[in-house]
């Protein structure tokens, strides 16, 4: 893991895309995308119907035996307004268990206008401490902590271009990259997410075996 | 003669001409009108083209069939070829004002052209595999085929045991149950395993084989130059101003080249040599099919005085007047070679003269290897494939969008397709759930299925959309994602979206023959503008490579063992060898020469350990997979690889002390399953795969990302299924695909029989004069790309930490 110090409180990005607040016992995921696979099904495209099990079992293992009370979900944790209801009983038991043994918190996607889930309620945002929890980030100077955008980042090395998943983190803003199995990447040059990116900005890339840490002009523009 | 003929127009025709008719013609003639499929096997330039048509026509002329049938259906594995054949077929019936119809349906078809096909069918239709499964896909396709009496498939050779075969032959099979009367010619260039070729050809008893055996022994030279044949490379610059001489001698030259990136830099570098204003085209693949078509009629015409081309010109194409063929680096293979060779003088009874340019040292050994073979008259062996499931899920689908079928006699059908005569009907079965729904063990899309069974069990497809979806995903050649180039208004071709990635605003590359630069890309267009400027980078071009045979590479180990052959070589070649000789060893005929050796690459010290194996380009790169998993393990942490059909250069980080611990067999073979899951190449069969089957979508121009095409990432769909679905349908095709594209898996076994205790490892200082082609080389292939990038990335940070001080 590394450590972020983002308004005075210490934060830390596993490799796996997960942010940890220790401090407040708390774990911060983005963009589930939770039965995207399925999605296209109605189109007769059949993708491997397993994705919601797997991130769900990435996201549990995650943050087992980390001290963890609270998981707050930035967003798009589902698909589409279908997408609850096509779980399948392994997804749905190991959805079930997260929110059994921990408080979760789930704000609005994009992709959830239309969701309605029992007993689930989508905010539009949560705040701890002057800290913004949304799902896609505001060009306003408060802290806040979002998703939404997928960033991923390419670095040119000697022989040829890296390009990974990655946290940015600049100012007042740190944006989470996806967690979804089946979820792809938007480049953080790409010009939705200029306004978060200056020469203060700090790309945190996760590959399988750790977290490497670049500035912003070290990554390939 | 004439009175064997009997089709009166044809011979008065060929009287007119002066020209003769063959044996083999009649031959084919007289054993089609006995009933007889017939297979001509056959050299380039044995009117066989002819001899293949000559029944139809003669039904036609003679018999005066129905007219608005579809009589007689050609089909080619090129486009380029379709419409040649097609132009060489009006010439005698417009000529002799005959009353038969002629027509080409290809991917370059108007919608509108394709559109009066199916009203108004033409007596003879000339196409493409592809073309063929769309055609098929119709609702009305068995009415359109019902009346066809004779199917002729050329250059047939080049379809057994490849997926684009299968697709065909799944095909014909189905022809042949809409018109089981149909009779079927095959035209095939001289190959090793005709009979693999005949059974192919039709699954009918009363079926012969034709051969026509090689008059004349081709002629051909290796190009002599003064100047200095580079150490590597593909582009044989060198040998531009000796070969201008040659083509400035000759009134029709084709320049064959092996990629579509040499065509643009030989032909740029001919033009900067062209001080007698010669009229030299280039014609490749990727460019827009306006530009070849008229580059094709020009040459027809003998309004070009050389062309340069890739494989769009290889096979069966008539220029007439061709009396020149250069053949710029290795063919690679003898019937390919040969193919190419019969483009000059296409006469069956005068001697091909043809002109051999290696493009780098090691070619010219490989050159000289050639035409030994020649001389020896060996030949290329096609390698057997089993019918692939992918391909077959593809055909499925196919049948279902154009009727209702039923499971068993769509499983006779399939089983009747050679390829697929060993397919098990719970195989067959596996693959209808795959097309039905995926075929995942949770039935999550049964809702959705694409195919529904009604109450007489037959199985029809869901809806419209489905045939349509179906129509843009027919085929089985997978390219990766396309954009077209653009200068003002003028569409030049297209080239690979990886390749302009690389791209910075203001780069200049070779295309279509001209010097361009980039500027942007809009609307999957890339906008381009014309320059000056003689510097450019070249568009390299995924694949077209094919690896070295076996008995090529027999020939050149010969021929580098042996120091009393190398009198004959230039002096050139002569001193490399000797002076490899004095600094190193030489590879030995039966051993293995192994060279380490250190050396700076930008700027870091690595270690280098070359096998000079000669084994071909496939086993190559299996050994270094497998060598590199190897040196991960022990710690010397490798980079990558080179792997050239003659050796196979790795380098690390660490040093390799001793070579026999890597060089194991029990060891390596242990690892290959694992390794295998783990390679890139397994991840892009999979793709393929995946794609072909129709589970993802192609990417098509013009038409990316909506909303209901997805232009999924495979490798994420890989690694699910992987994890859930090991034994998926299509893992299994990727892995049986990797397999056969490492098919020299078994030339590796013996190639370790042969080298143990058989190692001649040499410790260098630097690197030795065999191994600068290599170093030099600059097809690279990453071993297993995330544990590269863990290395690269680690060795970046701490670069940039002690840059700023923090280490």
């Amino acid at each position: 893991m590394k450590t972020i110090i983002f308004n005075k409180h210490k934060f830390q990005i596993s490799k796996e895309g997960i942010l940890f607040w220790f401090d407040k016992q708390i774990a911060i995921i983005s963009d589930l995308h939770l039965e995207k696979g399925s999605s296209f099904g109605h189109s007769g495209q059949f993708l491997p119907p397993y994705d919601s099990e797997m991130t769900l079992r990435k996201l549990l293992k995650g943050i087992k035996n980390q001290n963890i009370k609270k998981v707050i979900l930035l967003g798009d944790t589902f698909h589409d307004e279908n997408a609850f209801n096509r779980m399948s009983e392994k997804a749905f038991f190991l959805f079930n268990s997260l929110i059994k043994n921990y408080e979760v918190i789930f704000i609005l996607g994009n992709h959830e206008n239309k969701l309605k889930i029992n007993h689930i309620n989508l905010l539009n945002e949560y705040v701890i401490d002057d800290i913004h929890f949304i799902h896609q980030a505001l060009q306003k100077s408060i802290f806040q902590i979002s998703g939404h955008f997928h960033p991923v980042a390419t670095i040119k090395s000697s022989i040829k271009k890296i390009t990974a998943k990655c946290l940015l983190h600049t100012n007042n803003h740190i944006i989470l990259p996806s967690f979804g199995t089946y979820t792809g990447g938007l480049n953080i040059n790409d010009p939705a997410l200029k306004p978060f990116v200056n020469h203060k900005s700090y790309v945190y890339m996760l590959t399988k075996k750790s977290i490497y840490k670049f500035t912003s002009r070290e990554v390939e523009t | 003669m004439s009175d064997i003929l009997k089709i009166e127009p044809i011979d008065n025709w060929l009287k007119k001409n002066n020209w003769a008719i063959y044996d083999h013609q009649i031959e084919t003639l007289k054993l089609s009108e006995n009933g007889y499929d017939v297979l001509l096997v056959a050299p380039t330039g044995g009117g066989k083209t002819l001899a293949g048509f000559l029944p139809s026509l003669n039904d036609l002329i003679n018999n005066k069939p129905k007219k608005n049938n579809l009589h007689t259906l050609y089909i080619s594995p090129l486009k380029a070829l379709t419409i040649d054949v097609h132009r060489n077929l009006t010439n005698p019936i417009e000529d002799q004002g005959l009353d038969i119809r002629v027509e080409t349906r290809t991917g370059d078809t108007s919608a509108y052209k394709k559109n009066r096909q199916k009203v108004l069918p033409p007596d003879m239709l000339m196409t493409t595999p592809e073309s063929l499964a769309l055609l098929l896909s119709n609702k009305e396709s068995k009415n359109y085929f019902k009346n066809l009496k004779y199917l002729v498939i050329d250059e047939i050779h080049t379809l057994v045991n490849t997926k684009r075969g299968d697709l065909l032959s799944l095909n014909l099979s189905r022809i042949n149950s809409i018109s089981p009367n149909c009779k079927r010619i095959g035209l095939s260039a001289t190959v090793k395993n005709k009979n693999d070729v005949l059974k192919f050809l039709t699954s009918k008893k009363k079926a012969k084989t034709l051969n026509v055996e090689e008059i004349s022994v081709p002629k051909i030279d290796i190009l002599e130059t003064n100047n200095r044949v580079p150490w590597s490379g593909h582009m044989a610059s060198y040998a531009i101003k000796d070969m201008y001489q040659k083509i400035r001698k000759s009134s029709l030259t084709i320049v064959f080249v092996n990629t579509r990136a040499q065509a643009e830099l030989v032909f740029n570098k001919l033009w900067q040599e062209n001080d007698n204003n010669l009229r030299i085209a280039i014609h490749h693949g990727s460019l827009e099919k306006e530009i070849r078509r008229k580059v094709e009629s020009l040459m027809s015409l003998g309004k070009i005085d050389c062309v340069v081309a890739t494989s769009s010109l290889d096979l069966g194409i008539d220029w007439g007047d061709v009396d020149l063929v250069v053949q710029i680096g290795s063919p690679k293979g003898i019937s390919r070679f040969l193919q190419r060779i019969g483009r000059s003088n296409h006469r069956f009874d005068e001697p091909s003269k043809a002109l051999l340019v290696p493009s780098n040292r090691f070619e010219y050994l490989e050159c000289l290897s050639a035409i030994n073979s020649i001389k020896n008259k060996f030949l290329d062996e096609i390698k057997e494939k089993k019918g692939s499931l992918d391909v077959l899920a593809q055909h499925i689908l196919g049948v279902a969008c154009s009727e209702p079928f039923q499971v068993d006699q769509l499983y006779e059908q399939v089983i009747n397709a050679w390829p697929y005569r060993n397919l098990t009907k719970i195989k067959f079965f596996e693959v209808l759930e795959f097309v039905k729904n995926g075929g995942y063990s949770l039935k999550h899309y049964e809702q959705y299925s694409k195919i529904g069974v009604n109450k007489d069990k037959f199985y029809a497809i869901k809806n419209k959309s489905v045939r349509n979806r179906y129509r843009l995903n027919v085929g089985t050649i997978v390219e990766s994602y396309m954009l077209k180039v653009k200068l003002g208004n003028r569409t030049l071709g297209q080239v690979e979206e990886w390749f302009i990635e690389g791209l910075n605003e203001g780069d200049t590359f070779l295309f279509s023959g001209r010097v361009l630069e980039y500027q942007s890309i809009s609307n999957n267009n890339v906008i381009v503008k014309s320059t000056s400027n003689t510097q450019p980078k070249i568009p390299s071009y995924a694949g077209g490579r094919l690896p070295l045979s076996t008995e090529l590479s027999i020939e050149v180990r010969k021929l580098l063992s042996k120091k009393q052959f190398w009198k004959n070589f230039p002096n050139q070649i002569n001193e490399w060898l000797r002076l490899q000789s004095k600094f190193s060893n030489l590879p030995s005929l039966n051993g293995l020469l192994v060279e380490t050796f250190p050396r700076l690459m930008r700027g870091k010290k690595r270690f280098f350990l070359i096998c000079y194996t000669f084994e071909g380009r496939n086993a190559n790169q299996t050994l270094g997979f497998l060598m590199s998993k190897k040196m991960q393990r022990i710690g010397c942490k490798p980079i990558s690889f080179v792997a050239t059909d003659y050796a196979l250069a790795i380098w690390s980080i660490n040093e390799v002390t001793d070579v026999n611990i890597i060089l194991n067999n029990d060891l390596m073979l242990d690892d290959l399953y694992e390794w295998l899951e783990e390679t890139p190449l397994l991840k892009k069969n999979f793709r393929d795969a995946a794609i072909i089957s129709g589970l993802i979508e192609r990417s098509i121009p013009g038409q990316k990302k909506t909303g209901k095409q997805v232009l999924f990432n495979s490798d994420l769909i890989f690694n699910v299924l992987k994890k859930h679905e090991p034994k998926h349908l299509l893992l299994e095709v990727a892995r049986e695909d990797s397999y056969r594209g490492l098919i020299d898996l078994d030339r590796l076994s013996e190639f370790f029989k042969r080298i143990e205790k058989n190692i001649t490892h040499q410790n260098l200082d630097r690197i030795s004069p065999l191994a600068v082609p290599l170093i030099l080389e600059i097809n690279k292939q990453t071993i297993d790309k995330s544990e590269m990038e863990e290395y690269l990335l680690e060795e970046l940070e701490n670069e940039m930490l002690s840059e700023v001080g923090l280490i």
